[in-house]
């Protein structure tokens, strides 16, 4: 144990976004865990313990990491490219989180090892639902990988 | 010479050699005129043939000539119409590019429809969700209500954004033929349909449907959106009964919904199945008018046609061919038994 879990990885780089959704996880009493990051690039950096994140190990990742596809630097499907494609972070949860129904990009999110596919909803209601169950799944239900998962074999 | 003369002459042979000698030179004279009269004649005659030989030789070099331009004019026209046909086909191929790259300009366009248009409608309800729970006490009923406003006019302008996209994607999306039972669709659309029908007193008539060729998830979006308007605009009838058969017309299947709703006016037929259009009150029956439009563009994909009738008041049917696609036999077992 290092000290330096996290339940969620929030990738957005919309403010608004980012104020909504950790309204609602707050409100489900899941906000305290929860790190946001504002581009693929800094994405990257924190789940691969690199930059600004050098202190982090690979051992202790987020629970789940929720993926917009939009993102600058670095897209969304890039980055879960690259999650899915080393083993050091392949067994993390990565749900997309969305405003995308195209279905090339709910393709491309499950051909890549996408373990969800989720369209934000316009209305603030059914979003906030949404939130809370993902948050509830991932976090509470859901059995995390064991330690062991991250390790290169 | 009579024979009088001859039996005098006979008897003078003088005579006789003059008279034959002179005789003779008539004859020789004649001879003469007679070979100049031919050889007159021949010159004529040559001169005549060389004529005709000369006029025989200018038409055949007039016709070789002749011979020679048309085949020039053809080696011309082969060369005008290789050069047209190549022009052609560069102008096919630039029209596809064009094609394309709009297609692809579509595409973009769409997508960031689809991401961008729909985050800021998002924030819209949101925040206004948010005030309205956080500040509401603080606010006057007026201030509420206008945000009640705001945020119907978010989640409408959500829908419209989110059926313009389903239009636009039926639009671009390729046709993907398979062999379905028409039942088995209809029945997956009504089980959709569930959370709108709840609380409503339905009869549903349904009789077996053909199996035809189309793209199922496409011809489950015509059963929808003809459903769901069936179940929305029955809603002040008490006892709802919607009815879906086939009949025959024109010698081709014509697969029909039919409700005992409010129906519409035909005078407003034409304007049915245009995007957005819509022929009652959005305070009445809630509607984008973008699911008739959306049910057209399918059927004509298939190469189909749709069309209604309908009463106001009373009710409306829709009908729709899958053009010439039905399967009439079919020698599957399984695919017969699932029609019963």
């Amino acid at each position: 144990m290092t000290g330096d879990e996290i339940g969620i990885l929030l990738v957005e780089d919309n403010p608004e976004d980012v104020e909504l959704t950790l309204h609602a996880l707050r409100q489900q009493h899941l906000a305290n865990d929860i790190q946001v990051v504002r581009d693929g690039e800094e994405a990257l950096d924190f789940l691969f313990c690199r930059g600004p994140y050098g202190q982090r190990s690979f051992e202790s990742p987020p629970r789940v990491v929720l993926l917009d596809l939009k993102l600058p630097k670095v897209d969304g499907l890039e980055v879960l490219r690259q999650i899915k494609s080393d083993p050091r972070t392949k067994a993390i949860p990565v749900v997309i989180l969305t405003a995308s129904r195209e279905e090339k990009d709910m393709i491309n999110g499950y051909h890549l090892g996408g373990n969800g596919y989720i369209q934000k909803p316009v209305d603030f209601d059914k979003f906030r639902e949404t939130v809370k169950q993902l948050g509830l799944y991932w976090l509470v239900v859901n059995e995390p990988p064991p330690a062991s998962a991250f390790r290169v074999r | 010479m009579s024979e009088k003369e001859l039996t005098e002459q006979l008897v003078d042979p003088q005579e006789t050699i003059r008279l034959l000698q002179k005789e003779l030179e008539e004859t020789n004279s004649g001879l003469v005129a007679l070979t100049l009269e031919l050889e007159y004649r021949v010159d004529a005659r040559t001169a005549e043939l060389h004529e005709a030989h000369d006029e025989l030789r200018r038409t055949n070099s007039e016709l070789l000539q002749m011979t020679l331009e048309l085949e020039e004019r053809v080696a011309q026209r082969t060369e005008e119409l290789r050069k047209l046909n190549e022009e052609l086909e560069a102008r096919v191929r630039g029209r596809t590019a064009e094609l394309e790259s709009t297609n692809r300009e579509l595409e973009a366009f769409t997508y960031s429809v689809s991401h961008d248009l729909r985050a800021p409608l998002r924030h819209i309800d949101g925040f206004s969700k948010l005030l309205l729970e956080e500040h509401g006490p603080e606010l006057s009923d007026q201030a509420r209500h206008y945000l009640t406003r705001v945020r119907d006019g978010a989640r409408r302008m959500g829908q419209l954004v989110d059926d313009l996209l389903s239009l636009s994607r039926v639009g671009r999306q390729e046709v993907r033929w398979h062999i379905v039972g028409l039942s088995a669709l209809l029945e997956e659309a009504q089980r959709d349909l569930q959370p709108e029908m709840e609380g409503r007193q339905i009869d549903w008539k349904i009789s077996p449907l053909p199996f035809v060729e189309c793209d199922p998830a496409l011809m489950k979006q015509v059963f929808a959106n003809l459903l769901s308007n069936a179940v929305k605009f029955t809603r002040p009838r008490e006892r709802a009964v919607i009815e879906v058969g086939t009949m025959t017309r024109d010698d081709q299947t014509v697969v029909f919904v039919r409700d005992n709703g409010v129906g519409f006016s035909m005078k407003y037929a034409d304007k049915l199945f245009g995007i957005f259009q819509r022929l009652h009150r959005q305070e009445d029956f809630e509607g984008t008018g973008v699911g008739l439009a959306t049910v057209q563009r399918i059927i004509h994909k298939h190469g189909g046609r749709v069309w209604a009738e309908a009463e106001l008041n009373t009710g409306a049917t829709f009908y729709f061919t899958v053009g010439a696609a039905e399967v009439r036999e079919t020698k599957d077992p399984i695919a017969l038994g699932g029609e019963a």
